[in-house]
């Protein structure tokens, strides 16, 4: 899979013409980590690319029915995993990884306590890729959130539809699941 | 409280490995997958096409209103 090239330190700083200045803020402040989600989620650059640029074309349409009940990273956090949902149910893999057992998980060979040790960062993001992909979709989804630090346990929640507490309950379990197959990918 | 957990976490990654052993990669570790994801992000840029393509798409489109609550309250971002 072809990773993003790095060194882009201002890639996501909009035009500065974009529409909006208000929107405009919005985009430099989120793209990042819905451009993140939305890569690790499909696993493919030009697939994250297209969703990011409907996502936040969607949020540009609708921006003035958000009522504040959230917040806005919140907000583009719903709409981008709606988006992306939808994207995968179209793929022949969507049934692959239906192993949401955690069962599965909970006698996975790994330690939580066990540092995640890399050795080449090169090709990081393939390795990160190649694991998330064997994950099921919920502790995918679930340790992509909860990787962002401007979101609560309670926020993850409310965006995973389970409560705070099973989200703590359940973190554990994919960060075992992803240290196991993170192993394998060395 | 979840934020300082997150912060301690990022101070106990660290390189291992010395700087005496050039001739070696250092390794990385991570505490758990969710600092390896940060890491990973803070490291992987937004394509520019991006905003490129948003600003064509919403050049036709009337700008965003704004929202009833910064109207009401003048508005913070969060």
């Amino acid at each position: 899979m072809n990773e993003p090239a790095a060194g882009c330190e201002f890639a996501e700083e909009p035009p500065a013409d974009l529409a909006s200045s208000e929107f405009s803020s919005l985009y430099a402040e989120n793209s990042r980590a819905i451009y993140y989600l939305a890569l690790r989620f499909l696993g493919d650059p030009q697939k994250a690319e297209d969703a990011t640029h409907d996502v936040f074309l969607k949020a540009f349409r609708k921006l003035d029915q958000f009522r504040g009940e959230a917040s806005l990273r919140t907000w583009l956090y719903r709409i981008a995993i709606n988006h992306c949902q939808n994207l995968r149910q179209g793929w022949h893999d969507r049934h692959v990884f239906s192993n949401a057992d955690d069962a599965v998980w909970e006698n996975a060979a790994a330690r939580t306590d066990s540092p995640l040790r890399v050795l080449e960062i090169k090709e990081l993001g393939q390795r990160i890729q190649k694991t998330l992909a064997g994950l099921p979709d919920e502790y995918r989804l679930m340790l992509l959130l909860v990787a962002d630090e401007e979101l609560s346990y309670e926020q993850v929640g409310a965006l995973v539809g389970q409560s705070p507490d099973a989200v703590r309950g359940k973190l554990h379990r994919a960060r075992k699941a992803f240290a196991a197959l993170f192993e394998k990918t060395a | 409280m979840k934020h300082q957990t997150k912060l301690s976490q990022e101070q106990q990654s660290r390189q291992v490995g010395t700087e005496h052993q050039t001739q070696q990669p250092a390794a990385r570790e991570f505490a758990n997958a969710e600092e390896l994801l940060r890491y990973d992000a803070a490291h992987t840029p937004v394509p520019p096409a991006i905003a490129q393509r948003l600003q064509k798409s919403t050049g036709d489109l009337p700008g965003p209103k704004t929202a009833w609550w910064k109207r009401l309250f003048g508005g913070a971002n969060r």
